[in-house]
This record gives C-alpha cells, sequence and structure tokens, in this order.
C-alpha cells in the first residue's frame, strides 16, 4: 500500500520554498516530484525593457548565495557585446573577489548541511561566524555586505584598499586552520558518516545523461572545470587542480566542496603575488552605452553551483532575448533518479548534498 | 406649618443620606473594592511586560533576507539577549511572523493560511524591500506589491537588504508597541 | 547548424552516437513571424559544443528528444509553458507557472510588458 506525504512549501529543513510530493511504500522511497515555481518572477523578461547596465542588480538577486558571480558572468557577456577589453590588474581583483566568494558560498553550504544532518545548530554558528568575516573583507572593498554590484564594463568600480593584502593573509591563515579543525570534527564522526556514506549514489554514465554539473558532476568521476576547460581570465597562468571523486555519493560531493575551498586558498595567494600595479577601474555607468558590435553573445563561467552559461541576442540599447542556464535548475531535476530506493530520512542529506538555491531554480 | 416644612426638609435630608450610603461598604469594604482595581492594575502590567519580553518569532525566511535573518540569530548579533528565542516551525507556538523576502501569487494564499493560524495576539514584521512595496520587481508578472495587501503588518523595516542591527532596532520598536509605551 | 523540424530526431541521434552526450540548454527567441529553437550539445571527451537550430512556424510543435538526452524534461516543460509551444511524442505539465490564469505565454513579444495578470 503506497501512502502519499507533502513536504510543504515552509518546512525548517528545505533550502527555499519547494514543495516535495513523495510516494512511499514503507519507508522506502518510490517516487519523489518537486514542484517548483513558488518565486518565479520573470528575469528574463523583465531584462528586455532595461539597458545593459540596469539589469546588473537583477542578476545578483538570482544566486543570493553567492551575487558577484551572477554580476561577473553578466557584465562579461555585455563585454563581449561590445568590444571592451578588461584591463590586466582588474582581471586579477576580479579572480581575488571571485575566490573569496566562492569560499563564502560553500561555507553557507556547510552550514545548511550540517544543520539538516541533525547537529542542531553547531556547525551552523561555526560556519557563519567564518562566512562573516569574509563578508567584513568585501564591504571593506566594495561598501557593501551581501550586494556589491561591482563589476563595471572594463574593469571594477573601486579598487582594492591600500592594506588589503596583509587583512586578506591574515584572514586565509585563520582560514586554514579552521578548516583543519571542521575535517577533524566531521569526518571522525560516526553519525555524520553513517548519514552520508553510500547514501544517494550517483554512477557516472548517469550523472552525463542526466546534465547535472558543478560538485555534483565532479563526485562522480567526470573532469570537468569551467576554469580549465575554457579558460577565462587568468585562470591559464595559475596553477590549481579540479577536484575529482569517484564514489558518487553524499560523502564524495561533501569532499569536493571542501578541498574545492582549500584550492580555492591557495589560488588567493598566488594571484596576490601575481597582481600588477596600475589602473583596475571600469567605465561609469551612463545614459548611452557604447556601441553594440555582435549579434550574438555566448559567455560560461564557473560559479559555485556549477557551470552558468548566458546566451544573449542583442538589440541596439537593450537586449533582445537573455536566456540564463542555471545550474540549480537541472541538478534539482536529478533528485528523482537518484532518491529511488532510499530511505525516506535519506531523502534531506541527498537534498542537502545537491545544493539548489531556489532563487536560481525559479529565476 | 412650620411643623410640615419642617417634616419635609427632614425627609429629604434622610432620603439624600440613605442615597449617599448606598454605596457605602464600611471600611473593611472600601478596602477589598480597592484591592480588586489595584490587582487588575498590575496583572495586566505584569501581563503586558512579559509579553513583550518574549516574543518568540516564526522563521520565514523565503529568498535573500533570509540569510541576514539567519545571520541575525547566530552569534554575532545575538537574538537570544532580547528574548526571541528559538525560530520556530510550527504557527501555533509563535507569536511574530518576520516576512522576508518577495511574495509571488502562488506562495500568497499558504501565507495568508499559516497567518490565520497563529494564536492572538500577533504581530507582523515586513523585513525588506520587497515585502514593504514589491522592492525591485515592481513590474513583474507575478510578483504581490507589497505584503501589506494580504495580512495587517505592524512595524516596516526598509532596505536591501536591511542590516541585521536594523532589524534589532525593529523589535525594539515592537516590543513598546507591546508594552504600551507606543499610543496607537 | 541549420535543420529543418523533420529531421530534427535523426541528426540527433546521430550526434549522441558519435560522442556528443551531454545536453547544455535548448531554449527559444522570438522572431515575431517565427520562432527559433536552439540546443546546445557538447561532447565530454574533446569538450567540443555544437548548436543545432531550427525554425517554427506559428501552430507546429516540437518533437521530444528525451529518448536521446534524459536531461530534455525540465527544459521542453519550461519551454512549452513560456512560449506556448505544443510538445509532441509525451504529456507536459506545467514546471513554474502551475496556477497560471492568463491566457498568453509570458515570454512571447506580444505579452505585455510591465502588465499584472490578476486571477479570476
Amino acid at each position: 500500500m503506497l501512502t502519499r506525504i507533502n513536504v510543504g512549501p515552509i518546512h525548517p529543513s528545505t533550502h527555499g520554498v519547494l514543495r516535495l510530493v513523495v510516494t512511499l511504500d514503507g519507508d522506502t522511497i518510490v517516487d519523489v516530484e518537486p514542484h517548483i515555481g513558488f518565486l518565479h518572477r520573470g528575469v528574463e523578461k523583465l531584462a528586455e525593457n532595461r539597458m545593459y547596465m540596469q539589469s546588473e542588480s537583477y542578476m545578483e538577486k538570482l544566486d543570493y548565495a553567492a551575487p558577484m558571480a551572477y554580476s561577473d558572468l553578466y557584465v562579461a557577456a555585455v563585454e563581449e557585446a561590445m568590444g571592451i577589453h578588461i584591463k590586466e590588474r582588474a582581471k586579477y581583483v576580479r579572480v581575488i573577489l571571485l575566490e573569496f566568494q566562492r569560499i563564502a558560498s560553500h561555507l553557507l553550504w556547510l552550514s545548511a548541511f550540517c544543520n539538516d544532518l541533525g547537529q542542531m545548530f553547531t556547525m551552523f554558528t561555526w560556519a557563519m561566524k567564518d562566512r562573516d568575516l569574509i563578508l567584513n573583507l568585501l564591504q571593506d572593498v566594495t561598501g557593501s555586505r551581501m550586494f556589491y554590484v561591482n563589476m563595471r564594463l572594463g574593469g571594477v568600480s573601486i579598487d582594492l584598499p591600500q592594506n588589503f593584502e596583509e587583512h586578506a593573509n591574515k584572514l586565509l591563515d585563520y582560514l586554514e586552520k579552521r578548516f583543519k579543525e571542521y575535517e577533524r570534527f566531521l569526518e571522525k564522526n560516526p553519525v555524520f558518516i553513517e548519514r552520508t556514506k553510500d547514501v544517494g549514489i550517483l554512477k557516472r554514465e548517469d550523472a552525463i545523461a542526466l546534465g547535472v554539473t558543478g560538485p555534483v558532476l565532479r563526485a562522480s568521476g567526470v573532469n570537468f572545470d569551467v576554469r580549465k576547460d575554457y579558460p577565462y581570465y587568468v585562470y591559464e597562468k595559475l596553477h590549481f587542480i579540479p577536484q575529482v571523486q569517484t564514489k558518487g555519493d553524499s560523502f564524495a560531493r561533501y569532499k569536493v566542496r571542501m578541498q574545492e575551498m582549500k584550492e580555492s586558498i591557495k589560488l588567493i595567494r598566488d594571484a596576490l603575488k601575481l597582481m600588477p600595479e596600475g589602473d583596475a577601474l571600469g567605465m561609469p555607468i551612463k545614459l548611452i552605452s557604447p556601441p553594440v558590435k555582435e549579434k550574438e553573445v555566448i559567455v560560461r563561467r564557473e560559479l559555485p553551483r556549477g557551470e552558468g552559461m548566458i546566451f544573449m541576442v542583442t538589440d541596439k540599447q537593450r537586449p533582445y532575448r537573455l536566456a540564463i542556464r542555471a545550474p540549480s535548475f537541472i541538478n534539482l531535476s536529478a533528485l528523482r533518479y537518484i532518491a529511488r530506493g532510499a530511505r525516506f530520512a535519506d531523502l534531506f542529506s541527498i537534498l542537502g548534498s545537491l545544493d539548489p538555491v531556489m532563487a536560481d531554480v525559479d529565476r | 406649618m412650620s411643623d410640615e416644612r419642617f417634616e419635609n426638609a427632614k425627609r429629604e435630608m434622610e432620603q439624600l443620606v440613605a442615597e449617599s450610603l448606598k454605596n457605602y461598604k464600611g471600611p473593611v469594604g472600601a478596602f477589598f473594592t480597592n484591592l480588586k482595581e489595584a490587582t487588575k492594575a498590575i496583572a495586566s502590567g505584569t501581563i503586558r511586560w512579559s509579553r513583550k519580553n518574549s516574543l518568540w518569532p516564526m522563521q520565514f525566511g523565503l529568498a535573500c533576507c533570509a540569510l541576514e535573518l539567519m545571520d541575525f540569530g547566530s552569534s554575532r548579533i545575538d537574538a537570544e539577549r532580547k528574548g526571541y528565542l528559538l525560530f520556530r516551525g510550527t504557527p501555533r507556538q509563535c507569536d511574530v511572523m518576520i516576512v522576508a523576502g518577495w511574495v509571488t501569487k502562488s506562495v500568497a494564499p499558504e501565507i495568508k493560511r499559516l497567518y490565520e493560524q497563529m494564536a492572538k495576539p500577533r504581530y507582523v514584521i515586513a523585513y525588506g524591500e520587497c515585502a514593504v512595496c514589491g522592492g525591485p520587481w515592481w513590474e513583474s508578472y507575478n510578483i504581490i506589491k507589497g505584503i501589506d495587501q494580504i495580512i495587517p503588518v505592524d512595524v516596516y523595516v526598509v532596505g536591501c537588504p536591511p542590516k541585521p542591527e536594523n532589524l534589532f532596532e525593529a523589535l525594539m520598536k515592537l516590543q513598546e508597541k507591546v508594552g504600551g509605551k507606543i499610543e496607537d | 547548424m541549420k535543420i529543418e523540424r523533420e529531421e530534427l530526431i535523426e541528426r540527433l541521434r546521430e550526434l549522441s552516437n558519435s560522442g556528443y552526450n551531454y545536453l547544455v540548454k535548448i531554449t527559444a527567441v522570438d522572431y515575431i513571424d517565427h520562432l527559433e529553437v536552439i540546443y546546445f550539445i557538447r561532447n565530454m571527451q574533446n569538450k567540443k559544443e555544437e548548436h543545432v537550430r531550427l525554425d517554427l512556424k506559428d501552430g507546429e510543435s516540437l518533437p521530444t528528444v528525451i529518448e536521446i538526452y534524459k536531461s530534455a524534461d525540465y527544459y521542453e516543460r519550461e519551454l512549452s509553458e513560456m512560449f506556448g509551444i505544443a510538445i509532441e511524442g509525451r504529456e507536459v505539465k506545467r514546471l513554474l507557472l502551475e496556477k497560471w490564469d492568463g491566457l498568453e505565454a509570458p515570454l512571447r513579444k506580444s505579452f505585455p510588458w510591465g502588465s499584472d495578470y490578476k486571477s479570476g
């Protein structure tokens, strides 16, 4: 006899507003059907009547855990449409700020994931405090804690302050110590290991067929990272390794993100050493924008949650069509295939390790 | 003749004295009446003081402002020192509903149902531009322009997103409203 | 590469058998007399990409590619409700706008920008 349970839109454990209709046979899951669209506000339609640089603040509110990554994706698309070259120092500044944003986004994921597994706010308060320190550093640079809007055509809006290098190095030393402590705390904990090892296994062929991206794809054995395969900015000069695990369960996805945070620390230190002197400011925003040269533009970036892509058909002053490929949209669609045959209590371990942000899914 | 007028005057005086003595309960009776009034005043003041110092909020993070709400409950700006303990999941145990994030036409019936399930006295805080007036999504086809089109709001907090210190000040203003200092 | 609507399924099957096995996105653009549907497909071995385009006139339906790529499910559902395209071959349910009671598809150019569709 099958029972149907509604895990409703407002729930203390789901990552946002998501309704799951779960069909159970005893304790085993037969089918999961996500209902989405509770946060849909039509960003692609809103951008069709705004000037190019007016939609930058719309793009930031798409993924509110890592807003600078989306704003960088959009401004890069506009720069390619207008044929504008980015200054050399500005590339390094963008890379440093984006890697800090990646660490902050993964810390937010870690706190919510451990909260879902029943740790009752211990990891939550520790990881949120570390994220707060990173947000304070970004506030020193750009002036705001959460929505920065600091990318301009050809550079950034404000250059790094004088004492940024020593503050950043102090913060990175502190974060390295904390990450060692987190690993020691979590990987020897029997409850954490039992709830994440061998739970929600996704094989390599299924991962490619389902179209998942980001850490979910890399945890199943596929070596694909946009920073290595379609490199942009200065990632060819910096030396890093994309982290790949082969097992494909929740523990592998956790391990990939933990290692990615450590690689980001190395990237920031290298970029701080190689950064040249000079000017990093971009064009200020004016009413009449530079003339547009290309008709269709495609840009890819590695967002913290996966691979994001913008496809834009341009008009004179505003985009004719803006199509956004959100990584969380397609990651959430894989939940149905992964959760078949698992127990009901494992559903939140799987959903937490896929890391969807609902404003990104609904756009 | 003077005897009749004297008799009438005496009768009127007796009536006046008898009327004024109707509500007189003696010295012990007067003490108990005053005690009843005094207890009522002390009790309502105590109830108001205890209500305003233990408002339990319901977690209602819909979108980006929810991250600042999580920061408000964690260790830098501690919400628990003023009595806002333990963000609860169920509306039956809460007093305050903090709406953080934009409200679309699909979520609106759920919010209305949750508001009606809260027990009185109940209060609502609109946190962030999207809950106050629709925010940057003013011209979208799927958005309700402000939460006060569905439920009554007590305090509005403005910003995108407002800093957690602003929410702290808003909760202190709500405390004054509950405790009776701000006349409405 | 630009193809016709009738040869869509066999072309995609050829591509998927020769190593292009990862579907990135299906999207559409509304030029007012016709619609252009674009498929982005990638080869995971040598990391090359292929864009397959086709034109759809008013009233034509799009054949489904779910047997070739499993990830086309969500993309086709979103396309059918945002542009009003009918998908032939399987039954599609609404994805993002479940209780939509407006009459037109929102991302077409004929849907007025900034309008407020009230229910009822």
